[in-house]
């Protein structure tokens, strides 16, 4: 029972950080119908967001309060990047084949995976480490350090930070889809752009806006990476990346409950599996064969995912 | 303008400057014309009756009309101003318009598709509405009173919280008028509103187009139902392979031959279209 429990606190933390980068791409393809692959990048930019914030400012502190300025320097990096790539590459192939924007999106993944190798410590005006190997995540109090347990299950506390995280931004999610008139904007573009264009709403503005908001989650995935993992480098956006748009695909792409949904049931699997498989097959080196062995037989018995996909079917 | 013309209809109210001009509306799709030459001038206080067989042009014309299509020659003028090329600025320069097939917001509910439809006329930016300043708060509490009464002048006071794909059919068409007066027009483009309402619908929605150009809204209307139209407007122009055969009072219009012969015989020409 208690290596249950244990496993499913490492699963819940794991979908905790694979449902907050979800959510971007869920959002972005409910609007524009473009999946974007290089939001992996966004999430890494995102966590060196953070990294910079805390050498440039606080280098050597190790108290809670910078925290919430680390989180600030994330999501400004993570939506300055995703606002700039949707300007750049992705806005000027609006209307063209779905094949040019998935081609540009892996471009852009690697363009920003060997920027950040390859000039992170370049940056004028800063003595940055190399991102050619990998740089320790400052140490928080309050978030990283001595796990303490309960009832035979231990609990880092950067995975109560990560599920508070994903509670914290799940709730504020709700409220700004459903309750501002952003958020009711954004869900008359997805169902319909032509006619929400025909209502005086500025499509371009509110694809921008989902472009950030998923940027923003990313961002504080990325800083819930590093605080788990105490380290970071420019290839952890490739991973989750794909982890994260597996859950997407799972909860039903288009659909924000779904990603969320999605990235907690992937995490569990994932951790369950590398417990409970037994054998030759068992143990963490299999536990991405389970997650995608998982999406396969959802998307075969049901191709709209768990909750199912919101796309508007246009005529 | 003769408004003197059919069965009994309320008098129309001083007829005033023009609200929507075009001239010379020409829509071309490859080979095909659909829109050849149509010029139309809508003033305020009329209601104006757009009528034509099955591929007439009628609903690309609105298209033109609304700036979702750039007619490929000819001009439309808005309160005297050329169209604004970005629809959302049509809508917020003025004209409002709904769907021959219906175009709700269909997991929304009847309050917010309205709500959305009256964004528009909103000015609190993104930031202030995600840390909801008071002015925000403001416009807010006024938008949902706003549109909650839109609801009540169209009948659906009372399905403010159904999801609009909830709705049956008439309700989905009448929502799409409070939707589209939310954002405020000078003119309202109908595109076949009493399209599968039964008799009784169809009065309502004749009533509610008086009440609505009472309201000072020029409007234009598409429908095939001849009663409805000759009943309601002060003017009929009608599309044939997308030319005007004839413009002129509900009665001019009623009493042509080449209307009637149009609409029975004439239309020969469409009837791959028609199929
Ligand atoms: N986007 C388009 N591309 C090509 N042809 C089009 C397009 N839109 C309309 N047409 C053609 O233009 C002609 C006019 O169509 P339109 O829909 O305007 O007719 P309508 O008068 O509204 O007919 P109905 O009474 O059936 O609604 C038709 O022949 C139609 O096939
Ligand atoms: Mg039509």
């Amino acid at each position: 029972m208690d290596t249950f429990a244990q496993q499913l606190v490492n699963g819940l933390t794991l979908g905790s950080l694979y449902a907050l980068i979800a959510v971007g791409y869920t959002v972005v393809y409910g609007i524009v119908q473009l999946i974007n692959f290089a939001h992996g990048e966004v999430f890494m930019i995102g966590a060196f967001g953070a990294l910079s914030t805390y050498l440039l400012l606080f280098q050597g502190q190790t108290s809670l309060w910078i925290l919430p300025v680390m989180i600030i320097g994330a999501v400004i990096a993570s939506v300055a990047t995703a606002v700039i790539m949707e300007r750049v590459a992705y806005r000027p192939l609006r209307g063209a084949p779905r094949l040019a924007p998935l081609i540009t999106a892996i471009g852009i993944s690697v363009f920003l995976q060997e920027f950040v190798r390859l000039f992170y410590d370049k940056i004028p005006g800063t003595n940055f480490p190399s991102a050619k190997q990998r740089i320790p995540f400052p140490r928080i109090e309050g978030v990283t350090g001595t796990a303490f347990e309960a009832g035979g299950v231990v609990v880092q506390k950067s995975a109560l930070f990560t599920i508070g995280c994903l509670i914290m931004c799940a709730a504020l999610l709700w409220y700004f889809i459903n309750r501002t008139k952003l958020g009711h904007a954004m869900q008359a573009v997805s169902q319909d752009p032509d006619t929400a264009r025909l209502m005086g709403i500025n499509v371009d503005r509110i694809i921008v806006v989902a472009f950030a908001l998923g940027a923003a989650l990313a961002a504080i995935a990325g800083v819930a990476q590093g605080l788990q993992n105490a380290n970071i480098n420019f290839k952890i956006g490739f991973t989750a990346g794909l982890k994260a748009f597996t859950a997407a695909v799972l909860g039903g792409i288009g659909n924000i409950q779904g990603a969320v949904v999605g990235g907690l049931v992937l995490g569990v699997v994932e951790a369950l599996a590398t417990q409970y498989v037994p054998g030759q097959f068992g143990g963490s080196a299999w536990k991405d064969v389970w997650a995608f062995a998982l999406l396969i037989i959802v998307l075969v018995f049901r191709p709209q995912g768990l909750l199912g996909a919101k796309v508007v079917d246009r005529a | 303008m003769s408004t003197a013309a059919t069965a009994p209809q309320r008098t129309a109210p001083a007829i005033g400057a023009p609200v929507v001009e075009a001239r010379g509306v020409v829509m071309r799709f490859g080979g095909l014309v659909a829109v050849n030459n149509v010029d139309l001038t809508v003033h305020e206080g009329e209601i104006v009756g757009l009528i034509g067989p099955n591929g007439a042009g009628k609903t690309t014309f609105f298209n033109c009309l609304t700036g979702m299509y750039k007619p490929t020659e000819g001009q439309v003028t808005l309160s005297g101003e050329t169209l604004p090329p970005k629809p959302r600025r049509v809508v917020t320069a003025g004209m409002a318009r709904t769907f021959q097939n219906i175009r709700l917001f269909s997991n929304m509910t009847s309050l917010e598709n309205v709500m959305v439809g009256r964004y528009c006329r909103t000015s609190a930016g993104p930031l202030t509405s995600i840390l909801r300043g008071p002015k925000y708060k403001r416009e807010e509490a006024a938008t949902r009173e706003r549109a909650q009464e839109l609801l009540d002048f169209v009948g659906l006071g009372d399905k403010a919280e159904h999801l609009s794909r909830n709705l049956p059919y008439g309700d989905q068409r009448r929502l799409e008028i409070a939707r589209a007066l939310a954002t405020d027009p000078k003119v309202i483009l109908l595109d076949e509103p009493t399209a599968g309402m039964n008799p009784q619908e169809t009065r309502q929605a004749s009533d509610l187009i008086f009440r609505i150009r009472d309201m000072g809204i020029a409007v234009v209307v598409i429908e095939h139902d001849m009663r409805f139209i000759f009943n309601l407007c002060d003017r009929v122009l009608c599309l044939v392979r997308g030319e005007t055969l004839i413009e002129g009072s509900p009665a001019e219009v009623q009493s042509d031959p080449r209307v009637i012969e149009a609409y029975i015989g004439g239309g020969t020409d469409d009837e791959e279209e028609q199929a």
